[in-house]
């Protein structure tokens, strides 16, 4: 009301108060995503439950496994293979923080409130980014120690001051934060729910199998770079495949294609109209 | 108006209560209209015209051509059937999408209250989405996998690699199999959409029982429990249907059991989606 037009002009709002004040408006919208702390827990839930089935199989069945997958085995990865059931919920929190917005009209609430796009959006970015990245972090560490406790001799197990052990913990709690940025940026690209999560599942689940099919050495080089197979690296401790990605270079590549996500998010929330 | 109206002040005179054969008809083909202008009706069956076709087809390329560097023992394993169908596993997930879109859609936009209101019957307004969708996804299945295999085996038999033909023993049974796994994915979809209703929950259901669930059990250590478990799973039970050579970790269920287990999924889903649509408010 006290922006008409021809009256006396307020007074420019500083940088800074008007991104806390986003920020804060990021935080109400997405604390209030119907879905989010049932996904948020499910996501709890799997990675614990994930540590100690998988590792308990693994245990019960350690007498009758052979030499070769006995030194192949990876205590940290199976421990944390939940996430590849996990990183789905994850992901569809990424994308509803977005599209939930776009399919009840919110955003334009949201852009006439501020008409500076880029900021909500990194600002929505950042409010996604500390609550998931803590969340799912600190679940990580019990899933750890919960596996391990599971993993006792003879099964292979480590102690998280084993190289590499600290690492993968807080990389299991970095994928999963790529992978909701992966969802949030695409969900901004795409606008709606079935067609975003469709798009993210497909990037990170179906496409790995895909890849798989090709008989050629083409598939596991393809393979490899993929956003899933690089950045899962971050959890493991054994490198697979013949490249031998880190944990670190792994997840560069995740970070790589949330990077260009984002690029086109940024892009787009701007250009077009909501 | 003026029938709906008279229609709903029952005890009034006149209008007798619809035949059962009539009442049929209609929730059908009101069910045909809503799926014919649902908008991803159109993108979906066609990204999974594309995506499987030109799978089928990169694959069978990629083997005629890495086909003369191959050594003896590669060779002997080549299954042509396998190798052409292999796509069946993502191209599912396409129907699996459109079933659950199917009602997610309609709750949506709240358009189901309108559907109950006028067929109250709502075990009958489930029994058409299920008929007219299971034919629209048989129908694209068809051609998918028809396709699929034609082109596929023509790209083998032009690389002189080994090939079959639709008169092959088994052969034809196969890619029916495909074709009916495909339907059953799609009437999945449907069902499991009924039981959570949101598009965001059913697709996560749809993408995690058929791809995640899978990969995540078959990395476990070889036990019953896995045995038990590992051949039963939609997708499992879908490559012992379309797969000459099926090979999992842990047991593969025989044909005649995975033809019943994939039905037993669409029927426990079905029978579980009618209950719920009967119990809940819309």
């Amino acid at each position: 009301m006290s922006a008409q037009a021809g009256t006396a002009p307020r007074p420019r709002i500083s940088l800074d108060s008007r991104l806390r004040a986003t920020a804060l408006s990021e935080w109400i919208k997405f604390r209030s995503i119907r879905s989010g702390p049932l996904n948020l827990l499910l996501t709890a839930a799997i990675v614990l439950l994930g540590a100690w089935l998988l590792d308990a199989q693994t245990r019960s069945g350690w007498a009758t496994m052979p030499p070769g997958a006995r030194a192949s085995f990876d205590p940290i990865g199976t421990t944390f293979n939940g996430i590849q059931l996990a990183q789905l919920f994850v992901g569809a929190l990424g994308v509803m923080t977005v599209t939930g917005e776009y399919t009840s009209g919110l955003i334009r609430g949201t852009f006439l409130a501020t008409p500076q796009r880029a900021q909500v959006l990194a600002m929505k970015a950042l409010v996604f980014t500390v609550v998931v990245w803590a969340w799912c972090t600190a679940l990580s560490f019990p899933a750890f120690f919960l596996g391990q406790s599971i993993l006792s001799s003879p099964a292979k197990h480590v102690g998280i001051g084993a190289p590499g052990a600290l690492t993968a913990v807080f990389g299991a709690g970095l994928y999963l934060t790529c992978v909701g940025l992966l969802g949030v940026f695409i969900g901004v690209v795409v606008r709606r729910t079935p067609a975003a999560l469709s798009a993210l599942f497909g990037l990170v689940a179906v496409l790995p199998f895909a890849v798989n099919l090709l008989p050629s050495t083409l598939g596991s080089q393809v393979g490899e770079y993929l956003p899933s197979n690089a950045g899962e690296q971050a959890w493991h401790l054994l490198p697979g495949g013949a490249y031998m990605l880190g944990p670190w270079s792994g997840l560069s590549v995740l970070i790589a294609y949330v990077a260009v996500a984002a690029l086109a998010a940024f892009a787009l929330i701007r250009r077009r109209d909501a | 108006m003026s029938h709906t109206m008279a229609a709903l002040s029952t005890g009034s005179a006149g209008h007798a209560p619809p035949t059962a054969y009539r009442r049929a008809r209609a929730a059908l083909a009101a069910e045909w209209i809503k799926l014919r202008s649902l908008r991803s009706m159109l993108v979906t069956p066609l990204l999974a015209v594309i995506v499987s076709i030109g799978l089928a087809n990169l694959v069978c390329f990629n083997w005629v051509k890495k086909w003369p560097h191959l050594d003896a023992a590669h060779k002997a394993g080549f299954v042509p059937l396998d190798t052409n169908l292999n796509f069946v596993i993502i191209g599912a997930i396409f129907l699996g999408v459109l079933g659950a879109l199917v009602v997610t859609n309609e709750y949506g936009h709240g358009l189901i209250r309108t559907t109950l209101a006028a067929t109250p019957q709502r075990g009958l307004v489930l029994a058409a989405k299920a008929v007219v969708l299971g034919l629209v996804a048989f129908m694209v299945s068809a051609v998918i996998c028809f396709t699929a295999f034609f082109t596929g085996q023509a790209q083998l038999s032009g690389g002189h690699l080994p090939h079959v033909s639709l008169g092959d023993p088994g052969v034809l049974g196969h890619v029916l199999g495909a074709v009916c796994y495909m339907t059953a994915v799609g009437l999945i979809g449907l069902f499991g959409a009924v039981l959570v209703r949101s598009a965001a929950a059913a697709i996560s259901v749809v993408f995690a029982l058929l791809f995640v669930l899978p990969a995540l059990v078959s990395g476990l250590p070889d036990d019953i429990a896995k045995r038990d478990i590992v051949p039963y799973l939609p997708t499992n039970l879908g490559g012992s249907l379309y797969l000459s050579h099926p090979h999992h970790a842990v047991g593969v269920a025989s044909t005649p059991i995975a033809v019943l287990a994939t039905a037993a999924w669409v029927v426990v889903l079905g029978v579980a989606a009618a209950f719920t649509l009967r119990g809940h408010d819309a």
